[in-house]
């Protein structure tokens, strides 16, 4: 691990706020967008990203140096996103739409001030549609899709974040892989 | 299309970094003949690309202040007394 994470660490054991500042500095891209990719809205990625890493202080000491610190706070984060997105499963359908539409509402906003370029309005359209395709993804597909792919972790990785056997992790992004192909071969 | 099936699975493990190179010479010569194949390959391969596209979102301005300013006091506390 990270010599300096490793020292951040140590810090934070005997309770030092200001190292673990540095920590959610260095980290808090990550678990926002993992969140964002994974709900769908910036407010619920912030509260969710908030939350882990609140957990993680608080937790610091059941944190076993031989891990890669990245791993234990992802699985924490992870773990958050799935308990939420298996909480409202019912709206399910509405939240990908309302996430669909973010983009317009932004575009929309943006445009009365100045027009934007026709390439970024693509741009941001596209990203919207990718991003609708990925939370319509069940969440055992979508929250390995998500950690390949947006996050750039290995596989082993990802297997012990989500503590699955590695097989099950490779069969999971194939299947998410094949239904986003099929999604957005047009696009 | 009466390709073997596997070729799919190739895909697959050749974007996971994860095909045997054996296979790997398989999958190529394979691709290298069957248009269809060759077209769902370039599908896979656009859809990672499409995917890795939108990983640019960014964390709230006052973020890490907001997280300090919400842990919980006691721990502090609790590490001073030792």
């Amino acid at each position: 691990m990270d010599a300096l994470v490793k020292k951040r660490i140590k810090q934070i054991k005997k309770g030092d706020q200001d190292a673990f500042a540095e920590i959610v500095e260095l980290y808090k891209d990550k678990l926002f967008q993992l969140g964002y990719r994974m709900l769908g809205n910036r407010h619920e990625a912030e509260d969710i990203a908030q939350e882990a890493f609140i957990r993680a202080y608080v937790n610091i000491d059941s944190f076993k140096q031989e891990y890669k610190f990245s791993t234990w706070l992802y699985r924490i984060a992870t773990n958050l996103c799935i308990d939420r997105i298996r909480k409202k499963k019912p709206d399910y359908y509405l939240d990908a739409e309302v996430a669909g539409t973010e983009g317009l509402t932004l575009y929309s906003r943006i445009s009365s001030d100045m027009p934007l370029p026709e390439k970024e309005v693509e741009m941001m359209e596209l990203h919207e549609t990718i991003q609708g395709e990925i939370l319509k993804l069940p969440e055992k597909y979508r929250s390995v899709i998500v950690l390949r792919y947006i996050e750039e972790l290995s596989l082993n990785e990802i297997s012990e974040i989500l503590g699955l056997p590695l097989g099950t992790v490779k069969t999971r992004i194939h299947r998410g892989r094949e239904a986003l192909r099929k999604q957005l071969r047009h696009v | 299309m009466n390709c073997p099936e596997e070729m799919i699975v190739y895909m697959h493990e050749y974007l996971d970094d994860d095909l045997e190179p054996e296979n790997e010479r398989v999958l190529r010569e394979h691709l290298g003949k069957c248009e269809d194949c060759q077209a769902l390959f370039h599908e896979m391969n656009k859809t990672v690309a499409l995917i890795q596209s939108t990983a640019n979102v960014h964390a709230p301005e006052n973020f890490t202040a907001s997280v300090i300013a919400k842990l919980p006091k006691e721990k502090k506390k609790i590490s001073f007394q030792r």
